[in-house]
């Protein structure tokens, strides 16, 4: 097993030369897991990038971790000269989060910022643009959060159908407001 | 002004004329678009029955609302509706429309199309097969032919409740107030 991991433990070991506190852990072949401190972020992936061949930003992933009171940022990266899949773990502070921007390094990383600041509330710092994405006039809590009450927010936005809490004919109440019967199908023999 | 409308409604010549010729505004809103060209091409050809699509709302006659709405889509649905000319029908496609289907929980979908646009038909299903798209416009035709499908007559009078339930959802209101 260790014989084949060894691309990745020099790729460990190279970075633990650069960055003493990034905890690496191998995973498992092709793939690493780094752990890094929020601060000095953009040189960490920007060593990455440019002496380690992580050339690739595939996407950037949120997780919220109510129980901890913290989002977990993961970086995605790619080696296109060593085939290796780098996660890069960023713990931040649920209720001041604020990470620095990574569109000067990734063009296209803004995507993935501005749907995180929208769907989770997170700030980039020294983003051209945070604007809304995909949602439009959002005023409540950022919908992907843990605390956002879905179902709170649905009862109080829209109105159900009666027939569907107790899974009733829904064409009941359609066929009543429409003033029509309801059609009857021959039953199978 | 509603006698006018009645008398619209109710012209036989003008109903069977209306009945054979259904365009379609291609303008798909959720997964239900994907049924959409099996049934318009060859093997379905919805074009027998006068069914065929049209690239504009202002010479349209039918809106199909193809599966879930986001609040988003709602917007420029709404827009979409008001451009074009009556007579217009719209059709609510698949079971997001008729109850929230399988988003009934989701908290930027809206949950009853009736209650921001009239619906003159709706197909149940998730998806409903290109048969019953095919169907849903036969019943269509048979109500254009009756004079019941009047939506557009009922979204024209009683345009204070329908107004009143879309800005509950839509925040921002910038659109044109039109007067009728």
């Amino acid at each position: 097993m260790d014989s084949k991991l060894i691309k990745e433990q020099e790729i460990k070991r190279n970075i633990n030369n650069a960055f003493r506190s990034a905890e690496v852990t191998v995973v498992r072949r092709r793939r690493i897991s780094v752990r890094f401190r929020a601060g000095i972020l953009p040189a960490f992936i920007s060593y990455l990038k440019e002496y380690m061949g992580f050339v690739h930003l595939v996407m950037i992933s949120c997780v919220d971790w109510l129980e901890d009171n913290q989002f977990e940022l993961v970086y995605h990266l790619w080696s296109y000269e060593e085939h290796i899949h780098a996660m890069i773990k960023i713990r931040l502070d649920r209720d001041n989060a604020q990470i620095k921007s990574l569109s000067s390094l990734w063009p296209h990383a803004e995507t993935y910022e501005r749907e995180i600041h929208e769907m989770f509330g997170v700030d980039f710092e020294g983003h051209p643009g945070l604007t809304d994405l995909i949602l439009e006039d959002w005023s409540d809590l950022p919908p992907m959060r843990r605390d956002f009450d879905t179902r709170a927010f649905v009862a109080e936005t829209f109105e159900w159908r009666k027939g569907r809490e107790d899974a009733q004919d829904v064409r009941q109440t359609i066929s009543a407001r429409y003033g029509e019967t309801i059609p009857e199908f021959k039953k199978d023999k | 002004m509603n006698d006018d409308l009645d008398r619209q409604n109710n012209n036989i010549i003008a109903n069977w004329a209306r009945k054979h010729s259904l365009w379609v505004l291609a303008y798909g809103t959720g997964c239900g678009a994907i049924e959409v060209p099996p049934t318009m091409t060859s093997r379905y050809d919805a074009e027998r029955f006068g069914i065929t699509g049209m690239a504009t709302p202002r010479q349209a006659d039918v809106l199909l609302i193809t599966g879930y709405l986001a609040i988003k889509t709602l917007k420029r649905v709404i827009r979409t509706y008001e451009q074009m000319q009556a007579p217009k029908y719209v059709i609510g496609f698949g079971s997001c429309t008729i109850n929230g289907g399988m988003y009934w929980d989701s908290y930027n979908t809206i949950k009853r199309l009736d209650d921001y646009i009239p619906v003159d038909i709706f197909i149940n299903g998730c998806m409903p097969r290109p048969e019953g798209v095919i169907d849903g416009f036969i019943k269509l035709q048979e109500r254009i032919a009756r004079g019941q499908a009047k939506g557009w007559q009922h979204y024209q009078e009683n345009l204070d409740w329908y107004r009143a339930n879309q800005k509950k959802v839509i925040k921002n209101w910038t659109m044109p107030d039109y007067n009728w």
